[in-house]
């Protein structure tokens, strides 16, 4: 007899770090009650951060395992969701927490993307599967609102946001991967100026749905028109609904887009991963996104919006292995095993929570240390956003400084964000032992739902060859130039910190490490030794966001010391500052060094994964 | 109709293990404050009773929300707010100047300068757990109650039906307007309240309803005026002294027994419960 699914919520987060990060560390309250958020102040962000995760806790949670265990389903050509996300759906979209940061003129609520992130956070924490039906939506929302003809902007962004319908990116082809220059789906120009559409597409995340309002799906199909250039320079991005519909939205017919099957996949199982054929029975219509003017830039309009996607994914890492580490912490004090190291000859003394073991100390603080290290990185880089906005067209240089550290910390956030999200997971299973590796806790299914982070949005090694061939290169290497100085100037306003200065000693040579290895791949291009660069582009891009998580952890141990050091006596803030030094501490002392020891390596050159032959890998 | 929601904050209760005892007083500093559970419900109730709840955007009637504290406790009151109650006053006192009997005079002071049909509050603080101010407030008014409201019936004729919490069931009492009444927890159940512009088939989510962005962000232009204590004439001291506090001793560590002679023989000498 199966179990039935016990639809609890096992998600928390730590509230009192969302605010510290906010108010404390990079001092939103700034940027509050003027200019673009004339409408937001301090209390209205707290509000909505309790008020989204009592939702989220009560809503979304309880369905995290539901999802997982019962999977979707295709029943007459249909994706059936889990069940209880219909429901979820539509309270989501009544609470308003989708569109938080969104414009006003289509229905949001113009809050900073520092505060969207982490109501993004709560929501992907506590329902990772769920969350990415109307994360798709909004993408693919966020696209026709920035590129789309002034009567798409009509037709589909609002209707896209609110949940009337819902939305997916369509690039992947089982022959176009990473490779989305060999897709070949195919796009013909009808005589009314609409297009054809014929090809099919996989690794469609909400590919099909029962959840929205308005049931219809509306796709970002990448697509090549007839003669258009080989690669992604001939690649145009067209909308095209499932179902077409009449002026007021009402589905009128089937506009020929089918699901045909569904991924079995490692994780997220809540969340549909669909095979979506176009134009089976020459009857799907689509249409380019911008208009006539804008055929062929299909892969520019993508990469403008991947920006908003990738960070994404990065904050999709840190909610999970949030929830990860709190659960374990939880586990770790309740748990009785062993005695304490004191009298462990004595086989009668007293059994200790394992908190009390020095090993699963160590593992709480390295989870600790790496959630909000990646946390404060995510919150850093949405604060660039912010200001980018707030300065655009007051202060424009100081605007292109903040659009350029937002361009350069994208894959950062990413990559470092997704790996170590499986790392903490992993950990959070070691910490509880056997236990965790059964369904009985949550921690097995957050490692499980994890491991895509890494993958999709860009493979990590996609975002690190990104950071080294782009993003380094950027303005003439200003931008980067510039994250040095920002962390050279941290430093030297605190290097003779009373509690941290030795370990800003470390973020020093840490930070003298990267700089060098940057010079390192740039001689390498210019050398044409340019193997070494794909060999090292994860080393270097990890060496770097540790150097930024290193810079960010610090930069908040410093406040919360100062902080600290004003409370009175038993104030019930003490031990989480004294939780932050420490955090930082731990980093700089069992991370940070490693990065010269990476900059090491890297000055190897070791090129024996290229010059061994592909025979000499293995005999079978 | 127009209902008074008086609302006290707590220290949040997922924190208790943050509480300081300090020279005889409870060291708020750094604490974080959280509406009182049972003062929600009263604001989930009240809004119940004057909205149709199919169609909750159209209001119906008028949800005051009213605290006494100082400045800080403005943060509460937009948590009402923003769940949907209509305006809110904060009369302005400080958290050492004011038990429960001064409470009920401030607020029988306030209501007599406004007509309220309905005073509805939690049955109690879940700080104090008093369980004073709705009593006392009724008294002073002069005005019928009915406490530990389970559900709530609203009648045409200015009547409500309240089924109170009583040992062993409910106890159905039916009061005239203006009155007081207090609210138990499970009066935020699907069906427990029942009014006038709702239909009888009409099932809420169950609980108190959450605060959707909007209304968040409407809360803030949501007028909210301060009065003072004293103009109110409010003049009494507060008659109770709070002599000190301390925290309840941590519990001991059970012990093991061999067998079930072994047990009764404890429980009849040591515990002395045989």
């Amino acid at each position: 007899m199966t179990k039935p699914i016990q639809a609890i919520n096992r998600y928390k987060a730590d509230l009192r770090e969302m605010n510290f990060l906010l108010f404390e560390q990079f001092k939103i309250g700034n940027l509050l009650g003027k200019g673009a958020f004339e409408a937001w102040g301090e209390d209205e962000v707290k509000s909505t951060l309790s008020s989204c995760y009592r939702f989220v806790k009560e809503v979304l949670g309880p369905l995290n395992v539901v999802g997982d265990q019962e999977g979707c389903k295709i029943v007459d050509g249909r994706v059936v969701a889990p069940t209880g996300f219909k429901e979820a759906w539509k309270q989501l979209y009544e609470m308003g927490f989708r569109t938080i940061a969104t414009d006003p003129e289509y229905g949001g609520a113009g809050a900073p993307h520092s505060v969207q992130v982490l109501v993004e956070e709560l929501c992907s924490g506590a329902n990772t599967a769920f969350n990415m039906y109307p994360g798709l939506a909004f993408g693919a929302a966020e696209v026709i609102e920035y590129f789309g003809t002034p009567e798409q902007k009509k037709t589909y962004v609002e209707r896209m946001y609110n949940g009337t319908w819902g939305g997916t990116m369509c690039l992947t082809e089982s022959q176009a991967g990473s490779d989305v220059g060999s897709a070949k789906t195919t796009a013909v120009r009808n005589e009314d100026g609409t297009y054809s559409i014929r090809g099919t597409k996989i690794y469609i995340s909400g590919g099909d749905h029962n959840l929205s309002f308005g049931d219809n799906t509306i796709h970002l199909v990448l697509a090549r028109i007839d003669g258009a250039p080989a690669g992604t320079k001939g690649l145009t991005l067209f909308v095209v609904p499932r179902m077409r519909f009449d002026e007021n939205g009402v589905n009128t017919g089937s506009n020929d887009v089918h699901v045909t099957a569904l991924e079995h996949k490692m994780g997220i199982n809540g969340s549909a991963t669909c095979v979506v054929n176009f134009g089976d029975d020459n009857g799907c219509i689509g249409y380019p996104v911008g208009g006539e003017s804008e055929l062929n830039k299909g892969m520019p309009q993508m990469f403008k919006m991947m920006n908003g996607a990738r960070i994404a994914v990065g904050i999709q890492g840190v909610s999970v292995a949030s929830a990860a580490y709190l659960n374990a912490l939880d586990y770790a004090k309740d748990r009785k095993q062993g005695s304490s190291m004191a009298h462990w000859k004595d086989a009668t003394a007293p059994r200790v929570s394992i908190i009390e073991h020095a090993d699963v100390r160590r593992m709480l603080l390295d989870m600790k240390a790496r959630v909000e290290g990646i946390r404060a990185l995510a919150v850093k880089l949405s604060n660039h956003q912010d200001l980018a906005k707030a300065l655009a067209g007051q202060d424009d240089a100081l605007a292109a400084y903040h659009q350029g550290q937002v361009d350069l910390l994208v894959p950062l956030a990413k990559s470092y964000g997704s790996d170590q999200a499986f790392r903490v997971c992993e950990t959070a299973i070691q910490t509880y032992g056997g236990a965790g590796y059964t369904r009985d806790y949550p921690v097995e299914q957050y490692c499980r739902d994890s491991k895509i982070f890494s993958i999709y949005e860009g493979t990590n090694h996609i975002q690190a060859m990104d950071l080294v061939g782009r993003k380094l290169g950027q303005a003439g290497g200003a931008n980067l130039q510039a994250f040095l100085g920002d962390v050279a100037k941290f430093i030297a306003a605190n290097k003779d910190h009373e509690v941290l200065g030795a370990d800003l000693k470390r973020l020093a040579s840490a930070q003298e490490a990267v700089g060098g290895s940057a010079m390192r791949l740039l001689m390498w291009f210019q050398t044409g030794n340019v193997t070494m660069v794909p060999l090292n582009a994860n080393r270097f891009l990890e060496m770097m966001s540790e150097v930024a998580v290193g810079w960010l952890l610090l930069d908040g141990a410093a406040i919360a010391a100062a902080a600290l050091k004003e409370l009175p006596a038993g104030h019930a803030d003490a031990s989480f500052y004294q939780g932050k030094i420490a955090a930082a501490q731990f980093y700089a002392r069992n991370v940070l060094p490693g990065v010269e020891a990476k900059a090491a390596l890297m000055g190897n050159e070791d090129k024996s994964a290229v010059d061994l032959s592909v025979e000499a890998f293995a005999t079978v | 109709m127009k209902i008074l929601v008086p609302l006290k904050r707590v220290a949040d209760p997922d924190n208790a293990n943050k509480i300081k005892v300090n020279g005889g007083k409870i060291d708020t500093t750094g604490l974080e404050w959280k509406l009182n559970p049972f003062d929600e419900y009263a604001v989930e109730t009240a809004l119940r009773l004057t909205e149709n709840g199919a169609n909750t955007k159209a209001r119906l009637g008028e949800v005051v929300v009213v605290t006494l504290g100082p400045k800080e406790t403005e943060t509460t009151l937009r948590s009402a707010l923003a769940t949907g109650a209509d305006r809110a006053i904060r009369i302005d006192a400080g958290d050492d100047a004011i038990d429960g009997d001064t409470v009920a005079h401030a607020l029988a002071a306030l209501i007599k300068k406004e007509n309220f049909d309905l005073i509805l509050l939690g049955k109690q603080a879940v700080d104090g757990d008093s369980n004073q101010v709705p009593q006392l407030l009724a008294e002073y008014l002069g005005w019928p109650q009915a406490t530990f409201a389970a559900t709530i019936k609203s009648e045409a004729d200015k009547a409500l039906v309240v089924g109170r919490e009583v040992d062993g069931g409910t106890l159905n009492v039916r009061v005239q307007l203006p009155a007081v009444v207090s609210v138990d927890l499970r009066i935020v159940a699907p069906k427990s309240v029942t009014s006038v512009h709702t239909a009888p088939t009409h099932n809420y989510a169950d609980g108190v309803r959450f605060a959707a962005l909007m209304q968040i962000m409407a809360a803030k232009k949501k007028p909210l005026v301060e009065v003072k204590l004293a103009d109110l004439g409010v003049t009494a001291a507060p008659k109770i002294e709070y002599v000190g506090f301390e925290l309840p001793p941590a519990r001991k560590a059970g012990v093991k027994v061999a067998n079930v002679a072994d047990l009764v023989g404890k429980l009849r000498n040591e515990a002395k419960a045989l």
